[in-house]
């Protein structure tokens, strides 16, 4: 299977889900729902949060069904959904404190319960672990520009910040996901 | 673990991550949630309207008490700023209207009695008063009669007569007591 936002459905399975029928939406669910929520997780973190914000998007995915043209792939229209919804929570002040104090605390239990090697997919699992100790801001900064193709003006322009703003955030958290990285013997961690 | 690291290797690492690792519940659970989302938002949307109506019936009532102060303040003033018994401002000119109200608001703000009471000016306050009372009562007749406009202009002129006097009198008084 490919990414998100390459995954389609068929016509006739949009057609049916738009007429309301249960299986096709199971169908369609089942189709693109782990991608999503994969995705919402790398830009928020905790799962808690993640599966909400997750909610929401599929919510509105069905909803907004009919209005869809098949321009694209049904997983990139899925993705912008998505991403507007994760970058709704991180824009929020009050939302935003809370998940940077929540991070904190998962992020320092993270790193006293993770030193030890990966015994399977070390490398990713190195990354994932590295990833959650990143703040949410960065943490959504660097997915959408490394992986999601974001440019800085379109980052800049989703949180309402300036370019030099998404390239800082960049910047740091490629020195966090470096220094996580590399060998750490002795090294302290010191979180964004 | 990872020698060479720069920031090319490391997004092409973020890349690489399995795009569905995450294990979504089912739909059966996703409709159960959105059913409780659905019910949610009605318990929110009735609570919101419910705190709506109390706000709006508390204004209510507030306005409804301010409202009643307010009359109540406007008839008091009414009843202060209305003219003496008697006064009938039909045919009376308006600056000799005011020239009275003002007089008998001066008088209202006076004591009663003087600080030191001299039985001449006594004498002479008690007989304007009197001769005032007079003419009010003989205003109030010729209103209840209808009589003529002209009599009740003069009983009215005579009226204001009697009250500059007594103003003067007063006035009097005053300076008297405040020069001791």
């Amino acid at each position: 299977m490919g990414r998100l936002a390459d995954t389609g459905v068929p016509d006739e399975l949009l057609a049916q889900a738009c007429a309301g029928d249960a299986t096709a939406r199971e169908a369609i669910y089942g189709a693109l729902a782990p991608a999503t929520l994969t995705l919402i997780r790398r830009m928020v973190g905790q799962r808690a949060l993640a599966e909400d914000i997750f909610q929401d998007t599929m919510m509105t995915l069905y909803e907004r069904l009919p209005q869809f043209r098949r321009e694209a792939p049904l997983g990139a229209w899925l993705r912008r959904i998505a991403i507007s919804r994760c970058l709704m929570y991180l824009r929020s002040p009050w939302r935003r404190l809370r998940l940077r104090l929540e991070h904190e605390d998962a992020a320092l239990a993270l790193i006293e319960t993770s030193r030890a090697p990966a015994a399977q997919g070390g490398e990713w699992i190195d990354l994932e672990r590295a990833l959650a100790t990143l703040a949410p801001t960065a943490r959504a900064v660097v997915w959408m520009y490394e992986v999601e193709g974001y440019s800085h003006e379109e980052i800049a322009r989703s949180f309402g910040r300036s370019v030099s703003f998404s390239k800082s955030q960049l910047a740091r958290a490629h020195a966090r996901l470096r220094a996580w990285l590399e060998p750490r013997e002795g090294q302290s961690c010191t979180l964004i | 673990m990872h020698p060479d690291l720069d920031p090319r290797r490391v997004a092409s690492l973020l890349r690489e991550l399995p795009d569905r690792s995450a294990r979504p519940y089912g739909f059966a659970e996703f409709e159960r949630r959105c059913r409780a989302r659905a019910r949610a938002t009605r318990i929110a949307a009735s609570a919101w309207a419910l705190a709506a109506l109390m706000i709006a019936a508390g204004l209510l009532a507030l306005g409804v008490r301010l409202g009643t102060q307010a009359a109540s303040s406007r008839a008091h003033r009414a009843a202060f700023d209305a003219p003496a018994p008697g006064v009938e401002p039909a045919g009376e000119a308006p600056a000799a209207l005011l020239r009275a109200r003002v007089m008998e608001h001066w008088l209202a703000s006076l004591p009663s009695e003087p600080a030191v009471v001299r039985v001449g000016t006594r004498a002479a306050v008690t007989r304007l008063e009197d001769r005032i009372a007079q003419v009010d009562d003989l205003l109030s007749a010729a209103r209840a009669e209808r009589a003529a406009p002209a009599r009740l202009t003069a009983l009215q002129q005579e009226r204001t007569r009697l009250v500059g006097t007594l103003v003067q009198v007063r006035y009097a008084e005053t300076l008297a007591d405040e020069s001791r």
